[in-house]
């Protein structure tokens, strides 16, 4: 028999059974659609991070950190021995825990390596207020802008460096400060105050007065002009919503400000390290081994893309078993339809073979059939799914504001990929039962009633 | 020319033995009508069957063309009897839910005939029965004497030299029955094949060329009917 005439009398054999098509298909469909799914939103999830990490990291850059700790290796479980040197810091959870930061000698080291261009501290300023005349004042956090970040804007532009009196507010004060809209704040000012830190000094001094109440600490305020409204950032960086942005030399002076005369003067949690030609991986890695060399810890883009990643790939595995379960047992759904469609088509099976049909023939018909069941059903599964994630992408990506970037991310070749999978699955699942039809004896067969 | 020469058939082991047929030897020359009578459990339908080469004897040797059907391999024995056989049964066996035309495409398909040629012969065989018309038709809304016409135009679509009939009429009321016969007979006088009949009806039987009486698994007779309309049918004789 011509492949051609065995696709074709498999094809009629399943429309001549539709009941039976559709739900050993539909069977097949369940578990196509949660592996669709599944790799969609991976791909989104994957996609998300990517985004995030390009808009607000420069991939030529390291993050240094004096503790290793910073990157999330700290064992929590025991408990950490108190160093008067190290800085406070509590974790998402609420927990102290001490970590080592880089001071001035650090960052001087770390310029000189070779293979690095410019060192710049991370410094998050607690400030006081913000606020303008006439409106109410409101507790906030500055962050330096580093070149490599680039947060969505609503107004104003980020093409030029930010100078010294220059702010980038987010999106979230804008009617707080009593703008009507973000365009509307673009060129404003806004005032912000800035409070020193208690020094030990002065907190001796406190306790001698009795009460730290009484002790008024120096505070600063500066305008500065609104050149930009920047978008409130996708959910993964929630925390940062609200913050501020000015240029690194003003956070730096602010910085300094604050924490003269305490312990924390010029003692930074981490340094951005811009590596020259970083772009290049090689480069890149060749200056973190140095610096972890030295018994920094160094993170590039890549290892919290890894790490980011390597959650997705968790959680898409777990979810992907489960897609996985269902499609096999869909597939002894397979085996089971074909087992009844041998034993409903015993007599035209002997038909077949005493109208001089081969054995590898038979076998080919039932093989195709379990074959187009899968093709069916991967289909009907993989479009379903890919149906509803596109009616559902704009709702989730409102829900969780994501803007413009879909949760639900469809790949041709995944798809592809996953049919063709499924379609040699349930070849496999057919073979049982094409076996067995291509065994019946012919005379036996003729005879079943 | 079909050669049955001393064929056994036994089922079972020692003394559970039972032989459906007990050296049986006979010929058939080529282009006659054939029927092979005998009551129930005489062996007829074991006889066809090896003689078709769906089944094997236990000893014996059927001969077809000069050609020794059991020595064959697989591959080839298939292909025999796809461009070489054919069969009619007497629960017709046609797909009710594919066409007349899907039915009689079957043989075709099986034989690896080129596409270009197919539908024309369908269309003729379909002719040759009288169902041209019922072409596009569900075989399951056809009446039973249009099933086993479609039956015969699917036995021989592919023009086999041996047609197997097996109780062809055994479903049929005897007028259609004999519509049936009369149509068998007369495919045997314009296409030439050897029709081996298989059958209980005596009437039947003896409008045929040659009978060959089975009782207990062995030929109890030989009968040469000598119908003046096959001239050059050789005599069926015992070895």
């Amino acid at each position: 028999m011509y492949i051609s005439d065995v696709i074709r009398r498999s094809s009629r054999s399943l429309l001549s059974a539709k009941a039976r098509t559709i739900l050993t298909a539909l069977a097949i469909a369940v578990g196509t659609f949660a592996l669709t799914l599944t790799l969609g939103a991976s791909n989104g999830a994957q996609g998300y991070v990517n985004k995030i990490i390009s808009d607000n990291f420069d991939p030529s850059a390291l993050v240094v950190s004096k503790d290793k700790d910073l990157f999330g290796k700290t064992d929590t479980s025991q408990p950490q021995e108190y160093n008067q040197s190290f800085g406070n810091v509590l974790s998402a959870t609420g927990q102290q825990t001490q970590i080592a930061q880089l001071n001035d000698t650090d960052i001087n080291t770390l310029r000189a390596l070779p293979g690095v261009e410019q060192v710049q501290t991370a410094n998050a300023v607690s400030v006081q207020y913000v606020t303008r005349p006439g409106f109410r004042k409101y507790v906030a956090t500055i962050q330096a802008l580093s070149p490599s970040r680039h947060p969505e804007l609503l107004a104003g532009s980020l093409s030029a460096p930010l100078g010294s009196g220059d702010i980038v507010i987010p999106e979230g004060f804008v009617r707080s400060l009593g703008f009507a809209n973000p365009s509307a704040a673009i060129g404003k000012t806004v005032k912000l105050s800035v409070q020193k830190q208690i020094s030990a000094a002065g907190l001796g001094a406190a306790l001698a007065a009795g009460s730290l109440t009484a002790t008024p600490t120096e505070s600063q305020e500066s305008v500065y002009k609104i050149i930009a409204v920047s978008k409130k950032p996708t959910a993964l960086l929630s925390a940062t919503e609200l913050f501020l942005f000015a240029s690194a030399p003003e956070i730096t002076r602010l910085t300094d400000f604050t924490t003269a005369g305490t312990a924390s003067y010029h003692k930074y949690l981490a340094a951005q390290v811009v590596v020259a030609g970083g772009n290049d991986s090689n480069k890149l890695h060749a200056v973190q081994t140095k610096i972890k060399a030295l018994g920094y810890g160094a993170q590039s883009v890549q290892d919290t893309q890894k790490f980011l990643s390597q959650i997705i790939t968790v959680l898409q595995g777990i979810v992907t078993a489960f897609g996985f379960i269902a499609v096999v047992a869909s597939l002894f759904g397979i085996v089971n339809t074909m087992y009844i469609s041998v034993l409903q088509r015993t007599r035209e099976i002997g038909l077949m073979k005493a109208l001089g049909m081969r054995r590898r023939d038979i076998t080919k018909l039932f093989r195709f059939e379990a074959a187009l069941l899968g093709l069916l059903g991967s289909l009907l599964g993989s479009l379903s799914a890919v149906a509803l994630g596109t009616l559902l992408n704009p709702i989730i990506a409102k829900r969780l504001g994501l803007g413009s970037q879909h949760l639900l991310v469809f790949k041709g070749q995944q798809i592809l990929a996953l049919t063709l999978l499924l379609i040699v699955v349930a070849t496999l699942a057919g073979l049982f039962p094409a076996r067995k039809a291509s065994r019946l004896n012919p005379i036996d067969a003729l005879r079943t009633e | 020319m079909i050669a049955v020469q001393h064929i056994t058939k036994s089922y079972g082991k020692k003394e559970n033995i039972f032989t459906a047929l007990d050296d049986v030897s006979f010929e058939v020359p080529d282009k006659s009508t054939v029927a092979i009578i005998g009551k129930s459990g005489s062996g007829k339908s074991t006889l066809m069957h090896i003689m078709s080469g769906l089944d094997t004897p236990s000893s014996g040797v059927v001969v077809i063309d000069d050609e020794d059907m059991f020595s064959m391999k697989p591959k080839a024995m298939d292909g025999f009897r796809a461009t070489k056989m054919s069969f009619i049964f007497q629960a017709f066996f046609v797909e009710a839910n594919q066409t007349a035309y899907q039915n009689v495409m079957l043989p075709l398909e099986i034989a690896k005939t080129p596409v270009r040629k197919r539908k024309a012969l369908v269309i003729e065989a379909l002719n040759a029965v009288e169902l041209g018309d019922k072409a596009s038709t569900l075989a399951g809304n056809l009446s039973g004497g249009q099933k086993q016409r479609l039956a015969i135009a699917r036995a021989i679509v592919n023009k086999p030299s041996i047609l197997f009939a097996d109780e062809p009429t055994g479903n049929l009321d005897s007028a259609t029955g004999e519509k049936i016969m009369q149509l068998l007979f007369d495919l045997n006088g314009k296409l030439g094949c050897t029709i081996v009949l298989v059958t209980h009806d005596i009437e039947l039987a003896e409008r045929c060329q040659y009978q060959i009486t089975l009782k207990d698994g062995r030929v109890l007779a030989v009968h040469d009917l000598q119908k003046p309309a096959r001239p050059r049918a050789k005599k069926a004789r015992i070895i």
